[in-house]
């Protein structure tokens, strides 16, 4: 583990030189939409890799917190980039935001429900009535919609970040994110056998989720500089891919900066869900000279969700798809009563093709 | 062979034996020994437990009274609200132990300070502040120190988190719901809350000494690592994750049962990377906070004072076995020592010194018995070679007046060949063996009457002395006789009439007579129960004449003896023998018999007189194949030259 600390700052310090002789370089400030964790490592990986620098642009970071989200960062001016969920980037602009889609990372939904077998919830439809624990500061959508559209009537507890209501049993149910949440559970001790699993992208509902986002005013005049940062960024997630173990070393040290509990173990599972969300993985990046250092070989917790449930998109990296975005568009108006008055081409305007 | 010794054979028996009981005496000792370290551990190990895990909740129940106190309060309105931030500075300045009090309401349950309303004070540096907590940036309504106490209307210990303000400091933080009967019902109010310093509990935790290096730890309720001595765990790992690193089940499952309240002291199922090698657990909980405390025993730890014990008993028993190999060895040498000098006396006795003095036995038992055995032996031994010794020199005195007998039987019958150079018309041969020192056999052979060959040959019955002299009265009559009666069956009634006469001992003598006119080769013979002897003619023929009918001389004074006659021819010869020829037996007990000697005869018919003999030796010696000779072997062979 050490040494790929001591190759990232060999780097990093080699970076910094090569830095100080490009003086004149763009900058962009980036908002992922949450603490740092492995869900951004190919952003972290960008920029300690020296990516951004060799794209010519040069990126600051900032977080957003449970009570300012990446949204009010972006319209604020603090961030000219942020990271947001498809039916969060989607809402924000009927809401009046005017915010353009420039490359769709995720293609599918990482929401699950879960409930704890000792409850004898194993069919959705036992919900009826029953708590069900959802983020307050979003993500709420998808689950929710997806509830409503199929009559059950449940009451939705809001829940700032930790599982501990649901470990209490103070709620029946919980929504999480395969990549975090769900993992959180497994690590206070519950096993996987103890848990009943709904996946919500086995239920219809397999919404992309994260997504780059700018004004679309910042579209039109840094079109070249958010072009760069997309490549960079990709190119962050290829290399996060291949050298699992040097990524989890980066997002590891962002998290103690940030006097976060970082775990290795919480950290490696996340980036392997989100690698498979964004259907990046080692494979696709052969041939790149990019030599694989796969994280060791641990046994993988029993997996009973896994991305093989996901449906096969036929998707370029990056896309976002007009059915994925027509999908989001009745979500929203089955939460909120508003209707998606943009047209998919005025939302998705990539930029790295 | 290797020589060994009895000591050794003592010794190596007596030390396998030894060996043996110390390894079963060890095993048991080891076995009950080990039970009885581990119960000892067990018990301090929960003893040790229970006062650690007293000192904590000594500190965590006294927190709790604060809250409770104030919940109570609010619950009977005994506060007004503007009084309480000064009562909660108070309480926080009598009590050092409390870092932050917050009391804070639901949505809108004073209107005048819109939704939020949460007075808190709090400590900083060594002033304690103040302030209203709650706007839409902190939303407290969905914060686990107020929501859980909400839904599950109980109090509730907040899991550990640094505080972000307060230098990092490892807190948590106590909340207890209260209630106020809004409409005649007891609705849910808001939550009073205490936030205290976990860094006491640490050092409770770090200060508690298990042995060299072991330690303990303690978990959270959600298996949070709230104090380890490695600092790297903490917060940072659940007893999970640090399970799933390091590919270790059995530590999983020790945390799901430390969390769910479990206790117990048992050989701990997983290796840890902290701390190698084989490890020991005591897991108890925490009952107010449902936090675990685990106490980790290295075993070899644990059981060193056994290990030091069992390297002491093996050197000790070691030492044991030698020195009893030692004085082993020292008594059985003492006590066999006089068994080697009987080994030396009994070998100078073996080689006749009879005299040889014994090793002294001053001991009354068994080895005093051998020594009388064996000066007994000596005396024995000592009386019976006198005797032999005696017996010996009587024998050797018989046996040469034997000798000299027989040399004088030997020079009695004739020994000189060819015996009459002077008369070409006879040749012969003959030979006498006997089977003692004196035999019963006998020929002889003389001229009577100028022109008459005399010869005969006789076998007496019986052997040895009695018979030789009964031969050489036999051989002496017919020579005297033969002087005055010339035929065959004169001689031979003569014969038979003297020596029968005072035959008190019943000894009796076959002969075979014959005498052979030289002239003109009649041969005239008497046969007195001899066997019958056989001619062998000069034209290639052998015929044995036929058995007699009469009896051997001796037997009766008068009976009437027959005579016969045939004629020979030139160059005819006789072959005489006694029945020490036909009867030679060989081992297997066959005889030679009548028929191997016609055999011999015919397979050498021209053989002269010696030859022929000589011949007929070296196939009996080669039919009795070195057997015991049982009887006299005599045989004579005549030759007719005409």
């Amino acid at each position: 583990m050490k040494s790929h600390s001591v190759k990232v700052l060999i780097i990093s310090a080699f970076v910094f030189f090569v830095n100080l002789l490009y003086s004149q370089q763009a900058k962009l400030t980036f908002a992922p939409q949450w603490m740092p964790q492995a869900q951004f490592a190919g952003y972290y990986i960008a920029q300690e890799m020296g990516f951004y620098k060799e794209a010519g642009i040069e990126v600051e970071f900032i977080h957003p917190s449970a009570n300012i989200p990446a949204t009010e960062l972006l319209s604020s001016g603090k961030a000219d980039v942020i990271s947001l969920f498809l039916v969060t980037g989607m809402s924000s602009r009927s809401q009046g935001m005017d915010i353009v889609n420039i490359c769709q990372l995720s293609q599918h939904s990482a929401i699950y429900i879960v409930t704890k077998r000792s409850s004898g919830i194993d069919k959705l439809e036992k919900l009826e009535g029953k708590k069900i624990g959802v983020w307050k500061s979003g993500f709420d959508e998808v689950p929710k919609a997806m509830m409503k559209e199929k009559r059950i009537g449940v009451e939705w507890i809001p829940i700032l970040s930790s599982v501990n209501l649901f470990m209490l049993d103070g709620i029946d149910a919980m929504t999480v994110m395969s990549y975090n949440e769900y993992n959180n559970i497994i690590n206070c001790g519950i096993n996987e056998d103890e848990l009943n699993v709904f996946p919500i992208s086995q239920y219809g509902y397999d919404i992309p989720e994260d997504g780059l986002y700018c004004l679309n005013s910042t579209y039109e005049t840094k079109r070249e500089d958010l072009k760069n940062f997309i490549t960079a960024t990709l190119k962050g997630w290829d290399y996060a891919a291949a050298n699992k173990a040097a990524a989890i070393d980066i997002v590891l040290s962002r998290m103690k900066s940030a006097h976060i509990p970082a775990n290795r173990v919480h950290q490696e599972w996340m980036l392997d869900r989100v690698l498979e969300m964004m259907m990046v993985s080692a494979s696709d990046v052969k041939g790149k000279g990019v030599q694989n250092r796969s994280i060791r070989n641990r046994s993988v917790q029993n997996r009973s969700v896994q991305n093989s449930s996901f449906q096969n998109k036929r998707v370029r990296k990056g896309e976002l798809l007009e059915s994925d975005f027509d999908q989001t568009a009745k979500i929203i108006k089955s939460i909120s009563e508003k209707r998606v008055s943009f047209a998919f081409d005025e939302f998705y305007k990539p930029l790295n093709y | 062979m290797k020589k060994t010794t009895l000591s050794y054979h003592i010794i190596k028996n007596v030390l396998f034996f030894c060996i043996a009981l110390f390894l079963v005496t060890f095993s048991v000792y080891y076995y009950f020994a080990r039970k009885t370290i581990r119960e000892d551990t067990r018990e301090n190990s929960v003893y040790l437990a229970k006062t650690t895990i007293n000192k904590i909740e000594q500190v965590l129940t006294l927190a709790e009274k604060n809250p409770q106190i104030i919940a109570r309060m609010l619950e009977s309105s005994f506060v007004s609200k503007d009084s309480l931030i000064p009562f909660l500075k108070s309480m926080l300045s009598v009590n050092s132990s409390l870092y932050g009090s917050i009391i804070a309401y639901e949505p809108n349950i004073f209107p005048e300070h819109g939704v939020y309303f949460a007075p808190y004070v709090y400590r900083q540096g060594d002033t304690i502040c103040s302030s209203v907590l709650g706007d839409i940036n902190y939303e407290y309504f969905y914060m686990d120190w107020y929501q859980i106490p909400k839904i599950t209307n109980e109090p509730y210990w907040s899991e550990p988190y640094f505080d972000e303000g307060g230098g990092n400091v490892l807190m948590t933080t106590y909340s207890v719901p209260f209630y106020t009967q809004i409409n005649g019902k007891r609705t849910f109010t808001g939550v009073v809350t205490i936030d205290i310093s976990l860094e006491w509990l640490t050092k409770i935790i770090s200060d508690v000494k298990i042995l060299n290096s072991g330690y303990a730890f303690l978990l959270s309720r959600n298996g949070v690592i709230i104090s380890h001595p490695n600092s790297e765990y903490i917060m940072n790992q659940t007893i999970f994750t640090i399970a799933k690193e390091n590919d270790q089940p059995g530590m999983r499952e020790t945390g799901r049962k430390m969390i769910s309240g479990e206790s117990s002291f048992r050989a701990a199922e997983f290796k840890s990377e902290w701390k190698p090698g084989k490890l020991w657990i005591n897991y108890a909980p925490l009952p107010s906070s449902k936090w675990s405390m685990g106490i980790i025993y290295p075993e070899d730890e644990m059981f060193a004072s056994l290990h030091r014990m069992n390297i002491i008993l093996v050197v000790l028993i070691i030492a044991g076995l030698i020195s009893l190999s030692v004085v082993i060895s020292k008594i059985v040498s003492n006590l066999t020592s006089p068994l080697k000098d009987f080994a030396d006396s009994a070998r100078l006795i073996a080689a006749g010194n009879f005299n040889v003095k014994l090793p002294e036995i001053k001991t009354e038992d068994e080895m005093k018995e051998l020594h009388n055995s064996f000066s007994f032996m000596q005396k024995e031994l000592d009386e019976y070679m006198a005797t032999l010794k005696e017996t010996t020199s009587a024998k050797e005195k018989i046996e040469s007046e034997l000798r000299i007998a027989n040399e004088i039987q030997m020079s009695m019958i004739p020994h000189i060949f060819p015996p009459f150079p002077d008369l070409p018309q006879i040749d012969l041969f003959a030979t006498l063996k006997s089977a003692k020192e004196v035999g019963g056999d006998l020929y002889d052979f003389f001229i009577i009457d100028g022109s008459k060959f005399c010869f005969a040959i006789g076998d007496v019955s019986g052997k040895g002395v009695p018979a030789s002299l009964f031969m050489a009265v036999t051989r002496t009559l017919v020579r005297s006789i033969s002087d005055n009666v010339h035929s065959p069956l004169a001689i031979m009634e003569s014969l038979n009439r003297s020596i029968s006469q005072n035959n008190d001992s019943n000894m009796f003598v076959t002969l075979f007579l014959g005498v052979l006119d030289l002239k003109t080769g009649e041969l005239q013979y008497s046969n007195a129960g001899h066997n019958p002897p056989v001619l062998i003619r000069k034209r290639g023929e052998a015929i044995m004449f036929e058995k007699t009918k009469f009896i051997p001389a001796g037997l009766f004074e008068d009976f009437k003896y027959g005579e016969s006659s045939i004629q020979l021819e030139p160059g005819d010869k006789l072959f005489l023998y006694t029945d020490g020829v036909s009867e030679a037996e060989n081992s297997q007990g066959e005889l030679f018999g009548e028929q191997a000697i016609m055999q011999i005869i015919t397979n050498n018919i021209t053989a002269r007189p010696q030859e022929l003999i000589d011949k007929m030796s070296e196939e009996i010696s080669g039919h009795v194949n070195g057997y015991t000779q049982s009887d006299d072997i005599t045989m004579m062979t005549i030759v007719y030259n005409g």
